[in-house]
């Protein structure tokens, strides 16, 4: 069954080559696509400057990694010790994950000067928020009675912890692990973007620039490849370490009771202010230069005073919104359809699985530059960008959700003969709601992360575009501004859809149990 | 392995209630129950299904704090006995940790009780529950029977006052149930330890205990205290043991009806 879908995947990805060769073929000197064999010609005349490029890209993914990784356990093992923290945390932790790269990049330039330090925060960013979710999931995921086990013989949550909980999560700090591997290439090109020396980021800048199509489609390739390799390295290796892979569904905590509505405003404002006294006091201790290290209240000021500046940002916003909603809902939804067609014709799955597998583990915002290379600086090339980067991990979530659904309510289903669409409806859907629902959350940073990379690198609008032009104009009271518009905007649709998610799921709740 | 006589620690009820949720939600799980359980006897809780069995025992574990009321455990708090190692519980699952091997799953109960690791010590048990030569194994090699004898016997490493079992032999086929409540049960009972169990089966309760409380649906109360001669009646299926069985049985229909 393995092989014959591992050769599945060699078939598929051998024709995928094969049709990519054909349609440079058809469309020589286009300037948007290259084949295979230039891609190669062009890896083979510039192995020197690329396996620098490489090594210096995976240098600072790999520091990334591990320091955003070690951030996440700290995080989660936290969470697991002082449960009353876990709100505040995990909202700080989605807070930060929802800064703009495009804008924090800058700013961490100035900050540590030409060195490798933005590469490797920007990777640490990027990844440690996937782990920290996934290794909260997995803490948690214990018997009742493993826990009992401990505190029967008057032990604490550090006992525990120590015995069970770090054993029993280790399948989904691994699951973890492999998704936050690619993560971390993605954010350390992003860091390279800002203005390093060497790296896969500066080339592909500079493929860009120059309009050179080979080495664009040669630097996304590569990119891809070594993403790939990577996750299934760290797939590989879990493997070895556990019988038993984790299947994440990341899905919100247990509810307890539901909440009104004057409560959580006043867990909103506390953690608001929060996170203002968190950035304020961060700037002090540090003593950061508050030429561009801007505090809240310099930019309350600079906002309330400002016509122009309310007005640039307005517009701006307006403009990234309607190209990140629909290509989000375009993502989310092609993801689902498409998990769904292939629960429904099964014998599809063979060949377009593997593909999807693996191009899941590419940082899609590497292969941007190809679609707007084919597609323009218009709309379209950023919304499909968009819907690219959600549709991969939606796809592969769905699918996992859709086999969630119990054994015995589908033999139910056949013992009526209702047939496969009757099933889907009214069995697998419901399955599948928790899965769709935690992709939904994860792909809101995503498509941020899309839309405000696409504008900077290439359309030239946008909040993207602000943030770029004001860092390079040193106008920081902007880029500030637009940062915490942005993860202002990410935060709340986050929980918005958080809110959504826990109204359905309640509803849901019992079919999910059985499972 | 014989281990030296222990004698077990005596459990005290007083006005202890337990009441779950609040408002719409609230659910009366234990009545208040004044109870005496002696030092070193076996006292069996039965009742119908959902009628706080368990909670009582998990308040006399100590991992539920009941609404009203206090449990004594000789002198001490549960927490205080916990905090000794002096206590210790087996589940319907084995909870055995997979990655461990079994001679690691039941040296597990001496490094949790804080007490000195002992290789000999869990050898020589490990011989004792019939599982000599499986040391090496993992949970997922044994069968449920095997589990379930090394889960009592991780419960029984660290010596406790108090042993704590809620049904301890429901997850396994009849035949091994039988076997394990003949063989098993002497391991505490001639150490003198406490033991509280909460089973369904009323041959289980007669055969393993010297006091059986039946429990009335939630909110549980005490509705028959039934005493159980060990001395005469542990053999089944004779007409002593069949009386005991029928007393049982009656109390648990009368309150069933």
């Amino acid at each position: 069954m393995t092989r014959t879908r591992g050769i599945h995947g060699w078939l598929s990805a051998l024709a995928a080559l094969a049709l990519w060769e054909i349609v440079a073929q058809i469309y020589p000197n286009s300037f948007v696509i290259a084949g295979p064999l230039d891609v190669l010609r062009h890896m083979a005349e510039n192995t020197g400057l690329l396996s620098r490029a490489v090594t210096a890209t995976l240098h600072n993914a790999a520091w990334g990694f591990l320091w955003g990784n070690l951030g996440a356990i700290i995080l989660s093992c936290t969470v697991i010790l002082l449960p009353r923290s876990e709100r505040t945390i995990s909202l700080l932790a989605l807070t930060v994950f929802c800064l703009p790269l495009v804008a924090t990049g800058p700013i961490l330039r100035v900050l540590y000067g030409p060195g490798n330090g933005p590469q490797i925060a920007l990777a640490a960013l990027a990844v440690y928020y996937t782990t920290y979710l996934a290794l909260v999931v997995g803490l948690r995921a214990i018997p009742q009675n493993w826990s009992d086990l401990t505190r029967i013989y008057g032990r604490g949550r550090m006992t525990e912890l120590f015995y069970i909980r770090a054993r029993a999560s280790l399948p989904y700090l691994i699951a973890g692990l492999q998704i936050a591997a690619p993560a971390a290439i993605l954010g350390a090109m992003i860091g390279e973007f800002t203005g390093a020396d060497r790296g896969l980021g500066v080339l592909t800048l500079r493929a860009m620039r120059s309009l050179d199509v080979d080495a664009t489609w040669a630097l996304a390739s590569l990119a891809a490849t070594v993403s790939i390799l990577v996750y299934g390295i760290i797939g590989w290796i879990g493997r070895r370490l556990v019988a038993h892979p984790a299947s994440i569904l990341m899905t919100p905590p247990p509810v307890q009771g539901r909440e009104n509505w004057s409560r959580s405003l006043g867990k909103a404002v506390a953690l608001i202010a929060l996170v203002l006294v968190l950035w304020h006091s961060v700037m002090d201790i540090f003593d950061l230069n508050r030429f561009f290290a801007k505090r809240p209240l310099d930019i309350w000021r600079y906002l309330t005073t400002n016509d122009e500046a309310r007005s640039t940002l307005r517009t701006a916003l307006t403009e990234t919104s309607a190209l990140t909603v629909p290509g989000y809902l375009a993502g989310l939804g092609l993801g689902a359809g498409l998990a769904i067609l292939l629960t429904l014709v099964p014998a599809l799955s063979a060949t377009v699985l593997p593909a999807a597998i693996a191009l899941r583990s590419v940082p899609i915002i590497t292969t941007a530059p190809l679609i707007v290379l084919a597609l323009g600086r218009g709309a379209a090339g950023t919304i499909i960008i968009v819907a690219v980067m959600i549709f991969f991990p939606t796809l592969i979530a769905c699918l996992q959700g859709l086999r969630q659904t119990p054994g015995q309510i589908i033999d139910m289903f056949d013992s009526y003969a209702a047939g496969r669409l009757r099933l889907m409806r009214w069995a697998r859907i419901p399955a599948m709601l928790p899965a769709f629902f935690a992709s939904a959350r994860m792909a809101i940073p995503a498509a941020f992360l899309a839309v405000t990379t696409t504008e900077w690198l290439a359309t030239g609008k946008g909040i993207g575009n602000l943030m770029a032009l004001t860092a390079t104009t040193s106008n920081y009271n902007m880029l500030w501004s637009a940062i915490v518009v942005v993860t202002a905007a990410a935060t709340l649709a986050y929980l918005v859809v958080e809110r959504i998610e826990r109204a359905i799921l309640r509803v849901y709740a019992s079919e999910q149990v059985q499972g | 392995m014989r281990c030296s006589p222990m004698s077990g620690a005596a459990v005290e009820l007083n006005g202890v209630s337990k009441v779950f949720g609040t408002g719409d939600a609230k659910v009366d799980a234990v009545a208040p129950l004044d109870l005496m359980l002696k030092a070193g006897q076996t006292t069996a809780l039965v009742g119908p299904s959902g009628c706080g069995k368990s909670t009582v025992l998990r308040m006399i574990a100590g991992l539920e704090d009941p609404t009203t009321g206090t449990v004594q455990i000789g002198t001490e708090t549960p927490k205080a006995l916990a905090r000794r190692g002096a206590v210790s519980m087996a589940f319907q699952d084995p909870s055995l940790l997979p990655w461990r091997t079994l001679h690691s799953n039941i040296a597990l109960g001496l490094k949790l009780a804080r007490k000195p690791s002992n290789p000999d010590q869990v050898n020589a048990l490990i011989d004792l529950v019939g599982l000599s030569g499986f040391g090496d194994r993992r949970p997922a090699e044994l069968s449920g029977g095997m589990r379930q004898r090394a889960a009592i016997a991780r419960c029984l490493i660290s010596e406790p006052e108090l042993v704590l079992l809620d049904e301890p032999f429901g997850a396994v086929d009849a035949i091994t149930r039988n076997r394990l409540n003949l063989e098993l049960p002497p391991l505490w009972r001639d150490r003198g330890t406490t033991a509280v169990l909460v089973t369904h089966s009323v041959q289980e309760a007669v055969l393993l205990s010297d006091r059986i409380l039946v429990l009335s649906p939630r909110p549980a109360a005490v509705v028959a205290d039934i005493t159980v001669d060990q001395t005469t009646i542990p053999v089944p299926n004779t007409p002593d043991f069949q009386r005991v069985c029928d007393d049982v049985s009656d109390a648990l229909g009368a309150v069933a009806a």
